[in-house]
């Protein structure tokens, strides 16, 4: 059975995420020893074949969602099950630091399809609380983990009728967050298609470093940062930082 | 004490309080193990569990971490592997903790 790791990296006229796929693709390589295919359009493609051992795949991108008042090409996701090479796919967002090994445990299970519906937020000030930003809880797209499977197929299919109906799924279920957001849409599919009751998560938190905290390092053993004059560092450590500003330091 | 001086103390322990927290969460995090396709916490309570049940059966039910039933039919392998998986996260977040609590 073939196992991989599927990423998307396009940049937009504010943010070079492929400055910051520079960074956390080898570590990806190097920490899972797996295959790994970056999604990306024919602008990023350039900025991207430097980097050794990854397999690029050019696409169209679909444009117009915002964040901040910004273009945030994040309209593609759902379009992961189809494009994936592998049977089993880590699908995961190109801000996220893998220093570990530990995602290589859930591709022994015979889970169809896994996320995470709890964050860490590593300086300590539990910014993820959105408990009130929605009628149902929230999960994190940032790492998905899906098989080949009727299961997994709808759960994308039903992402992407999500988005074309994202005004109508946002009044449902009250969700504050009016521009389309992955993780709102991943947790509306699987509400859908599991109903409304519990669905496979992976059991563990998302340690996450928030936007505010504005990375200062990075290295091969993890990450340091600043936060309103407080200084940290995490250290072999699986980390989804927001920060676009790693891209430069 | 100078309040700039208890300033300093202060920050210091908020730094290594929030260094614990996340040397804990990395620990939990290094507690995910897959068994027989499952997935489980190698945390007290699993291997309490699998203990007290592996005590007077030979194959016992157990939900795994995601309530999913499952039948553990080798529960000394599966108890082993548990202890191991527990004991090199705590291991690690051990080494952690006393760097903490030296510079306390």
């Amino acid at each position: 059975m073939t196992k991989g790791v599927l990423t998307f990296c396009i940049n937009t006229e504010f943010y070079r995420y492929d400055k910051i796929a520079h960074k956390t693709l080898p570590l990806l390589s190097r920490n899972l020893g797996l295959p790994v295919t970056v999604v990306t359009n024919s602008q990023t493609h350039d900025h991207l074949k430097d980097i050794e051992g990854i397999e690029i795949m050019v696409i169209e991108n679909q444009t117009g969602n915002t964040i901040d008042g910004k273009p945030w090409h994040n309209l593609d996701r759902h379009r992961a099950y189809d494009m994936t090479p592998y049977e089993q796919t880590l699908l995961i967002d190109i801000d996220y630091f893998c220093y570990t090994d530990n995602l290589l445990t859930l591709f022994d299970t015979q889970e169809e399809f896994l996320v995470h519906d709890q964050v860490h937020d590593v300086t300590g000030n539990n910014t993820y609380d959105f408990r009130r930003n929605s009628s149902i809880p929230m999960v994190w797209a940032t790492l998905v983990y899906f098989r080949k499977c009727v299961r997994s197929k709808s759960i994308f299919d039903m992402v992407a009728h999500v988005k074309n109906n994202y005004d109508y799924f946002c009044n449902l279920y009250r969700i504050d967050f009016k521009n389309f957001r992955n993780d709102y849409a991943f947790a509306i599919a699987l509400q859908q298609l599991y109903g409304f009751g519990k669905f496979p998560v992976i059991p563990s938190k998302l340690a996450t470093l928030p936007a505010r905290a504005k990375v200062r390092s990075v290295d091969q053993q993890g990450i340091t940062w600043e936060v309103n004059g407080q200084h940290g560092i995490i250290r072999h450590t699986d980390l989804h930082v927001i920060d676009k500003g790693v891209a430069h330091v | 004490m100078e309040i700039s001086e208890l300033k300093k103390i202060s920050d210091r322990s908020y730094d290594v309080a929030l260094a614990k927290r996340n040397a804990l969460e990395k620990a939990r995090s290094r507690m995910l193990l897959a068994h027989g396709g499952h997935l489980f916490n190698a945390d007290a309570e699993t291997i309490n569990l699998v203990k007290t049940m592996s005590d007077d059966h030979d194959s016992f039910y157990m939900l795994d971490a995601n309530d999913n039933p499952v039948l553990i039919d080798s529960p000394q392998e599966f108890l082993g592997l548990l202890k191991a998986k527990n004991q090199e996260a705590l291991n690690t977040y051990h080494q952690a903790y006393q760097q903490f609590t030296s510079i306390r």
